[in-house]
């Protein structure tokens, strides 16, 4: 699969066969504030990745899918049918809230079994020795959940959200709190669950988790969606774009005189006694950037990227 | 499931701090009791002392209507604002089980505080003289009372987040205030029901305590509030934006 950039304009993606989710020219705001504008995307079985900058909208896109929001325009289904007003979908359907919020007075198994039994199943207990082993927290299970760490948390409600086996799990920056370890385990754990033919779809702004697991990649921005398609394809347009530098050096001129004759460098400015340099390619500048330097005997003081926040490659993407 | 749920929104309900402040509220008219026994000197009527004085102003007034707004609007409020709410949600229960659910919660955790209550402070206060059913006529109308008003502060926490100052509001200003300065203002109140069903299922004469409405529109109103705000809950419900509330 390649990355997709996606303009606004342009006609939703072709639905895959095996759609298990879809949503169709989604779009919500609260009040004034749109959080998702005209968003189209299908997922089918296997881990996709939700990644955005914080407040892109990535929240209300779960919850829409989750049925806790109503969609503004558009439509959100699973399985053929609406999320919005059908509780009868969470037989199906698994979700992992970012809150950390627990039923602090019961112990792990307590609180797992009590999903067990909302969700009606014939053997509760047996699904809830299953939950709690799948996230490996069998030797705490009996603590009370308000005694677990943020990790650990994060675990239970895992646990609480599968306890019913669902063939959707939705998971809103499921890693936050958990310790390195913790995050592998998790990470693995819904590797597991996506190889078993389930569909995943998990949150995060952290680009270093998508690329552990996200398999395919829907990147959000400002509510739309700014592109999606194989995690590679889209990290090599993030690395691909044009960068910023700013040098301070002990002869900004004549650095800079230099540094045009490098192929790699679009154009420099001089901006409040300080470089600005723009370049294609973030690997050949920074190799050469030292070379002229000493070829030309200045001395580099500062050199630091000055568009190097997810919110500006994000914002890249959504330009392109 | 419905029971599931009762248990689980009591054991949240009973672990609150404040639940307990309720409790040592709802000693209050037994403390009053016992201090009217060790000092009346048999001028005061017993009977108007415990209708009027202690059931009427205090435990209707006070305890009952307090310990249903916290339980009523805390058993489905508190999941909204610890954010458990989708653990409820997020299943495949009909809405109105939900709703009947946390009424139910709100409604025995208020009648079992309010009651015990009721009866001890009876039985100190009355020992050894006429009961005049006063006893059990409080108890059936502060159980009914505790019912209109589970189910009404229960819809209120449905609607709006701040529903405890709403249902403040509605005690302290409409009920207490309001119903004094006019009269047919008492048709919207449930502290009137449940003195009006006390009244009507007391053996006791006129004088020793008052309603402003009769035993069978007591009733009525307050069958048609348990009825009106449970459905009209159940229907917010339905269409409740979830993500908007946690």
């Amino acid at each position: 699969m390649t990355a997709t950039p996606v303009r606004g304009a342009a006609a939703p993606p072709p639905v895959p066969r095996d759609a298990v989710i879809e949503l169709r020219a989604v779009s919500h705001w609260y009040g004034n504030v749109v959080a998702v504008n005209d968003v189209s995307f299908a997922l089918r079985p296997g881990i996709t990745g939700l990644l955005g900058p914080n407040g892109a909208g990535k929240s209300t896109l779960l919850h829409l899918i989750a049925g806790f929001l109503r969609p503004s325009a558009g439509t959100v289904d699973a399985f053929g049918e609406p999320t919005w007003r059908h509780p009868e979908l969470y037989r199906r359907v698994g979700i992992v809230q970012e809150r950390e919020a627990v039923y602090r007075s019961l112990s792990g198994r307590e609180f797992v079994r009590l999903n067990a039994r909302l969700h009606g199943l014939d053997d509760a207990d047996a699904a809830t020795t299953r939950a709690i082993a799948r996230v490996d927290l069998a030797a705490a299970a009996d603590r009370p959940t308000g005694t677990y760490s943020k990790g650990m948390k994060q675990r239970i409600k895992i646990a609480a959200a599968t306890v019913h086996d669902p063939e959707v799990l939705l998971l809103d920056e499921p890693f936050s709190g958990a310790d390195p370890r913790q995050r592998l385990q998790m990470m693995e754990m819904l590797r597991e669950m996506g190889a078993e033919g389930r569909t995943i779809l998990f949150s995060s702004h952290i680009l270093e988790e998508m690329e552990r697991l996200g398999e395919r990649v829907l990147v959000i921005v400002t509510g739309r969606l700014a592109a999606s398609g194989d995690f590679r394809a889209i990290r090599r347009l993030m690395t691909d774009r044009p960068h910023s530098f700013a040098i301070q050096s002990s002869n900004n001129r004549a650095f800079a005189q230099a540094l045009l004759a490098e192929p790699a460098v679009r154009g420099v400015e001089l901006v409040d006694g300080r470089l600005v340099v723009r370049t294609d390619d973030f690997g050949r500048f920074t190799v050469a950037a030292p070379r002229v330097a000493r070829d030309a005997a200045i001395t580099i003081s500062e050199l630091y990227p000055l568009d190097e926040s997810l919110e500006s490659v994000f914002e890249y993407l959504v330009a392109r | 499931m419905t029971v599931l749920i009762v248990s689980l929104t009591l054991r949240q309900l009973l672990g609150q701090r404040r639940t307990w402040l309720l409790v040592l509220l709802a000693l209050a008219p037994v403390l009053l009791a016992v201090t009217f026994r060790f000092t009346t000197d048999g001028t005061r009527d017993a009977r108007e002392f415990v209708a009027d004085g202690v059931m009427r102003n205090v435990m209707v007034n006070l305890v009952l209507a307090l310990a249903a707004l916290i339980f009523g609007t805390a058993a489905l409020g508190q999941e909204f604002e610890d954010g458990t709410a989708p653990y409820l949600f997020a299943k495949p229960l009909a809405r109105w089980r939900i709703a009947l659910a946390k009424v139910l919660a709100a409604w025995l955790g208020t009648a079992g505080v309010v009651g015990v209550s009721v009866i001890a402070t009876g039985l100190i206060a009355l020992a050894g003289g006429p009961m005049d059913l006063i006893i059990p006529a409080f108890v059936v109308a502060m159980a009914l009372g505790a019912l209109a008003y589970a189910s009404l502060f229960v819809c209120l926490s449905v609607l709006f987040d701040r529903a405890l100052i709403i249902g403040l509001i509605y005690v302290f200003i409409w009920e207490a205030l309001i119903t004094n300065l006019a009269p047919g203002a008492a048709y919207l109140s449930v502290r009137a029901y449940t003195i009006g069903i006390a009244r009507a299922l007391a053996d006791t004469p006129a004088s020793t305590f008052s309603a402003q409405l009769s035993g069978p529109a007591s009733f009525a109103a307050l069958a048609l509030v348990v009825v009106l705000t449970s459905a009209y809950a159940t229907y917010r419900l339905g269409s409740l934006e979830l993500a908007r509330r946690v």
